[in-house]
């Protein structure tokens, strides 16, 4: 009698152990084709799988993507150790911007952290990176010593790898979203290898293709400036940007200090942008009227031009002197600080030389704990102030990155959570003090309370800053609908997404616990958004697209918007069609096939006509399907009782509702009925046009009804779309 | 790993993680044998009509089965308690006792787990953990626990053990003799509650997967159906599928609630015919099918050791309820009761004995027939899985049990019949008794569809189609898998062949022996 086979752990063992629950096993092979080391088989005889704790390194991706929860691993994760990189504070800080935070040191540490990249075959860091980033495929460069194939790698969905590597957070993005995080261990450190991919070899310029035909203006010459111009550019558009500040950067040159980002770094982009010829034009401000005039001098424009108002706490005393906002205080601490002398200049024009009494030196507050608050209280150690930071959150949830909140401290800022500033005095009009409440907070989504009943703290303070972030300019929004995108995910996730397992489990201590697949999932809704034009051939990016965000992911959307616009190749009025390449996208809700019956005819009809088509049930119809159309045409059955309730059935109302700005696109509607279809389609007309649509036909069409109508339908959409007129003739006569 | 740069760059344009998502490829080997018997003809999809895929695809349609059901059982609950205390005028009583049992063993062995889709103790459990009638929601009520492994490696044993005490209660208080009505109610309510606890404590339905005291018995005989289940339509859309909607749930429908894959089921056993993969499935690669009749006993590749434990005990099961209806039991449980100061029957210790001693005796032919005519060279596995490890007498063991259901299915519907054929008319003045008219005195309440003779007959003849189908699928089932195994290819065939006839003529002398007894 031969024993061939036990799938109990082998005894003594520090290894780990997979066990299949061979009861709830489906033999799916969801663990099998996603195992990073191959450790999964299958039992061909009963159709479950076999696990091989030999190569098993505990990662439990395999836990993460069963659908029946019918695997567990026990064990320790092989995670090995992370590469550690030095933090050097300079002594003394007093004007200097050095970069604190260094990089990988040696080939020797690059090529061992890239050893721990597991290279997932669905690797969830990359749905963690905003931009999408092929991190197993940069790595795997890394560890083949081709750096030049690492930023071929990264160039295909970012072309900030030395300013993204520096400022992201990455424990909240691909870092938190690494398989090792996920298991609960700490992550291959993909920002410092991306860094030493940008900081070894060159980050290479854009590759300008040959001149397209397409005049594209870009508004704003921030991160979203650079990923479209950047993307534009390669396609051969002709880029004209236009900057509101003189010189170009946007955040990355006045709002990320140079002890975090280099000012070499930051203008690396735009040196290479204008290399390549994009013409770049700062200090021109473009109001409403200028938008316009934009488009009519430009096939399409790109706006971004981010979120640059500042927000103010509305407190007593805070219109006296000596209260700022981040935004001047950053700008203008900047420039003292590039002008070597400058710090006693700074000093003197905002008021501070007289300041600090009884020896001390002069004290800034500053409202908020955030990225933005942790950069003016840093600058302001540099130059030479005490400084103090206030946030009413509690230090559990705050917003502030673990590493810049402990740097921080180590430069001498004191933070002090779960305190709120009631109300600023002064001598005259000059600030003096502020008188900070407690805060109480309970819950991570819960706001907190101030504790009115409690004695306030007073600090004697010289300087306010308010840097709570900051917010899309109103003016800027009115004139751009349907902005801003809120990031939130609604309704089911996409199923790719949970089937890669980054939503399952909450985020490693590593992550600080933000729970990194729902931030992706809703940073998603915002790439998404940017494919879209928001008004025919005008297309918005970054923050104010999406309100303030990160510059990765401004980066990403303004790739993004490229791309939907290099697609869709609009022209601007009176400028001769080039024989455009229409796309037509037709969806359908069908109850039982009718429907999608009369949508397959019209598609049929309309390729017959020389169109790209596609036919889709409404449920598969994203923003990514929507981008890549330039007709829409939407079919629904109709529900109700003969006279009742009748109209288009609820899935379609939430689908019509969901949709994403249509930026002016051709619409046709059509719905199949028995009996009457009443207001079934003007009610889908409506919705559609309130989304930005222009609805070019429409046809209810009786269920049973034969296919000629179907077909004339569809030529009557041929007819009712203006653009259509363009085709060339060659192409409509079969 | 090396970076293929040549044919990512495009894609990656369009959708960089589709493009950078490097999958492993699904492993093939031996599918097609695997799955060669079992997957059903394309011929046979009952959803290739539009108007049934459409009903399947509604979301009411789950809904508008449970909800007669729930109707029938909650009106049994109140009128058990409420009602009348003659049991054959007390609706709750008469529709549970003298049809509905019965009619479950008819869709049993018709559909598969036809009650399973319209059940109400479950159903009701289930709107209440997803929230909602009918509609897909995205949040579960409950803690959504996973089943203990443990015990979720004992299989369809579990819900045996709790058929088994089930059935002692309800002999113990005559609930379905029917005795007082009240009884069935607070029985109904009981399963009711445990049924909402569990789907309150545990995901999915964990319940009616690993505990519900009928499904194993539902599984085992409704694997007799012509019903295959929920299936694929093409195997390599399945497992080239990314998402799995059918498993983890989708835009329209759940992830199945019974853990059942339709790319890998080989049988109905766990189909719960709720349809979710159906409405789930993005790319409409799910069919509802159908198969010839006891193809879910006979062509499964992959037996199951708790399957087959679970046939071997409710098969002493029904034995002994046939057993207990003779003056030999009669006599044997009076003495035990005295002995034990047990108020009356029926006593535990001949209640579990007799049922051991009945499955076990099965198990011991088995062992003998893997000693006497088994191979020595038998693979043996020492795995985790109660289920699937192998040995000398599993391999007899298991096969031969799966070829005994038709048998032990036959039993427990011809069981119900004497309540069916003479009492089901009750059931009319029952519902009128509701409204406070008729009464016993009513000539439908005493109307006999057949007379006590031909009730014999009529179950002597279902005994005897259940032993000619047992007798098929354990010819089939030897051939196919104990001939390999055995040192004597005929031999172990007519061996294996005697037990079941042996077994059906046991049942069939049982009867006649019960009714001379009454």
């Amino acid at each position: 009698m031969a024993i061939i086979t036990s799938d109990k752990p082998a005894a003594g063992t520090d290894l780990p152990h997979v066990q299949v629950l061979v009861d709830r096993c489906a033999g799916c092979q969801e663990c099998v084709v996603r195992c990073p080391v191959g450790a999964l088989d299958m039992d061909p005889g009963r159709w479950v799988v076999l696990a091989d704790d030999e190569r098993c390194v505990g990662c439990r991706q395999c836990v993460r993507t069963c659908p029946f929860s019918a695997i567990e691993v026990t064990g320790p994760a092989l995670a090995g150790s992370r590469a550690t990189t030095e933090v050097v504070h300079p002594e003394p800080l007093l004007a200097d911007v050095q970069e604190i935070r260094r990089g990988l040191g040696s080939w020797e540490d690059a090529l061992a952290e890239a050893q721990r990249c597991l290279s997932c075959p669905d690797p969830t860091c990359m749905r963690g990176c905003p931009a999408h980033n092929d991190i197993p495929g940069f790595i795997a460069a890394i560890a083949e010593r081709d750096l030049a194939k690492a930023h071929e790698v990264l160039r295909r969905t970012s072309v900030l790898p030395d300013v993204c590597s520096r400022v992201c957070n990455q424990a909240a993005q691909c870092e938190g979203a690494c398989t090792w995080s996920l298991a609960g261990e700490t992550p291959v450190a993909i920002g410092q290898l991306e860094r030493f991919v940008a900081d070894t070899y060159a980050v290479p310029p854009p590759e300008p293709a040959a001149d397209a035909g397409l005049s594209v203006g870009v508004v704003g010459a921030g991160p979203g400036g650079i990923g479209a111009a950047w993307a534009l550019v390669e396609g051969g558009a002709s880029v004209t940007v236009y900057e509101r500040d003189p010189v170009p950067g946007g955040l990355l040159g006045w709002g990320i200090p140079d002890f975090t980002l280099p000012d070499a770094v930051a203008s690396r982009p735009w040196r290479q942008l204008e290399e390549a010829g994009v013409e770049l034009h700062c200090g021109v401000e473009i109001d409403a009227a200028g938008l316009e005039q934009l488009l009519s001098s430009h096939d399409a424009v790109v706006v971004a031009t981010g979120a640059s108002v500042p927000v103010r706490l509305p407190i007593p005393g805070a219109d006296l002197e000596g209260v700022t906002d981040a935004t001047t205080f950053l700008k203008t601490a900047r420039a003292a600080l590039e002008a070597g002398d400058g710090v006693r200049a700074w000093r003197a024009t905002m008021g501070l030389d007289a300041m600090g009494g009884s020896g001390r030196a002069p004290h800034v507050l500053v409202l908020g704990a955030g990225n933005t608050a942790m950069d003016v209280a840093r600058t302001a150690r540099r130059l030479g102030l005490g400084a103090t930071c206030v946030d009413w959150l509690d230090e559990r949830f705050s917003l502030a990155r673990p590493d810049e909140l402990a740097e921080a401290r180590d430069e001498g800022v004191d933070v002090r959570f779960s305190r709120t500033v009631s109300r600023v005095e002064g001598d005259g009009q000059r600030v003096r003090r502020a008188l900070l409440a407690p805060t109480r907070q309970e819950q991570a989504d819960r706001l907190p309370t101030v504790l009115h009943g409690e004695a306030p703290d007073t600090l004697d303070v010289d300087l306010v800053v308010m840097a709570m972030g900051y917010r899309v300019d109103p003016a800027v929004a009115g004139v751009l609908p349907g902005t801003p995108v809120r990031r939130e995910a609604r309704g089911l996730a996409d199923r790719r997404w949970a089937a890669s397992g980054v939503l399952a489990n909450r985020a490693s201590a590593f992550a600080y616990h933000n729970p990194v697949g729902k931030l992706a999932l809703g940073r998603e809704v915002g790439l998404q958004a940017a494919s879209l034009p928001v008004r025919e051939r005008l297309w918005v990016v970054g923050d104010a697209l999406v309100g303030p965000a990160t510059v990765v992911e401004a980066m990403a959307q303004g790739r993004r918007a490229a791309g939907a616009l290099l697609a869709a190749r609009p022209n601007r009025p009176g400028r001769e069609e080039s024989g455009r390449y229409r796309r037509a996208l037709v969806c359908y809700a069908s109850e039982g096939g009718r429907t999608a019956q009369v949508a397959r005819t019209i598609g049929e009809e309309l390729t017959d006509k020389g169109l790209s088509v596609r036919v889709l049930p409404i449920e598969r119809v994203g923003p990514a399907e929507l981008a890549a159309a330039d007709l829409l045409v939407v079919g629904s059955w109709v529900k109700g009782l003969v006279v009742a309730k009748v109209g288009p059935p609820p899935a379609v109302r939430a689908w019509l509702d969901e949709l994403p700005r249509l930026g002016g696109m051709p619409v046709a509607v059509f719905c199949t009925f028995g009996v009457d279809p009443r207001s079934t389609l003007a009610d889908m007309a409506a919705a559609l046009e309130r989304r930005g649509a222009r609805v070019v036909a429409t046809s209810a069409l009786r269920r049973g009804g034969n296919k000629v109508a179907a077909v004339a339908f569809a030529r009557r959409i041929l007819a009712g779309v203006r653009e259509l007129s363009a085709v060339p003739a060659s192409v409509g006569a079969r | 790993m090396a970076v293929d740069l040549q044919d990512r760059k495009s894609a990656a344009q369009g959708d960089p993680v589709s493009a950078a998502v490097r999958l492993r490829p699904a492993k093939r080997a031996g599918l097609e044998e695997r799955f060669a018997a079992t997957d059903p003809e394309p011929g046979l999809e009952v959803t290739r009509n539009p108007r049934v895929a459409r009903l399947m695809r509604n979301r009411k349609f789950q809904f508008l089965l449970i909800l007669p059901n729930q109707i029938v059982f909650w009106t049994v609950i109140f009128v058990g308690v409420l009602g009348t205390a003659i049991p054959g005028l007390n609706f709750g009583a008469a529709i549970t006792w003298y049809v509905w049992f019965c009619l479950v063993f008819v869709m049993m062995v018709v559909v598969g787990r036809a009650w399973c889709a319209m059940c109400p103790f479950g159903g009701f459990a289930e709107w209440v953990q997803r929230r909602t009638f009918f509609r897909r929601t995205q949040k579960a009520l409950g803690l959504g626990r996973k089943f203990p492994e443990p015990l979720a490696r004992l299989g369809f044993l579990i819900p045996v053990v709790s058929f088994l005490v089930l059935t002692w209660i309800e002999e113990f208080f005559n609930i379905a003799g029917p005795g007082n009505p009240a009884d069935t109610s607070w029985m109904v309510v009981g399963i009711v509650s445990s049924a909402l606890i569990f789907f309150l404590v545990f995901e999915r339905r964990t319940f009616c997967r690993y505990v519900c005291p009928l499904t194993t018995l539902i599984g085992t005989v409704g694997s007799m159906g012509s019903v295959a289940g929920f299936r694929t339509k093409d195997r390599e859309v399945c497992l080239s599928c990314k998402t799995k909607d059918c498993m983890r749930g989708g835009e329209q429908g759940y992830g199945c609630p019974w853990y059942t894959w339709p790319g890998s089921a080989d049988s109905n056993l766990s189909c719960g015919l709720c349809t979710e993969c159906f409405k789930s499935c993005p790319e409409g690669n799910v069919g509802l099918f159908l198969q010839r009749p006891l193809t879910s006993v006979v062509a499964p590749r992959r037996r199951r050791a708790d399957v087959a434990w679970g046939i071997a005990i409710l098969w002493g099961l029904v034995v002994f309820q046939q057993f207990n209806a003779t003056n030999a039991y009669a006599s044997l449980d009076s003495w035990l009761n005295r002995g034990m100061l047990l108020p009356h029957y029926p006593n535990p210790v001949d209640y579990v004995g007799i049922i051991a001693l009945v499955s076990l005796l099965y198990a011991g032919i088995a062992w003998l027939f893997s000693r006497g005519l088994g191979r020595r060279d038998v693979v043996e596995t020492h795995l985790d899985s109660f289920a699937d490890r192998t040995s000398r007498f599993r391999a007899f063991f298991v096969p031969m049990s799966y070829g005994l259901i038709p048998v032990m299915g036959a039993d427990y519907f011809a069981r119900q019949l004497p309540k069916f054929f003479k009492h089901s008319a009750r059931v009319v003045p029952a519902v009128a008794h509701i409204a406070g008219f008729s009464s016993a005195q009513s000539p439908i309440y005493g109307f006999h569809i057949l007379s006590d003779g031909w009730i014999v007959v009529v179950q002597v003849a279902v005994i005897v189609a259940g032993t000619a189908a047992a007798a098929w699928a354990t010819w089939r089932i030897a051939g196919r898998e104990l001939v390999p195994v055995s040192r004597n290819a005929l031999g172990v065939r007519l061996a294996t062949l005697g037990v079941v006839l042996s077994c059906g003529a046991a049942a069939s002398v049982l009867y006649v022996l019960m009714h001379a007894a009454s």
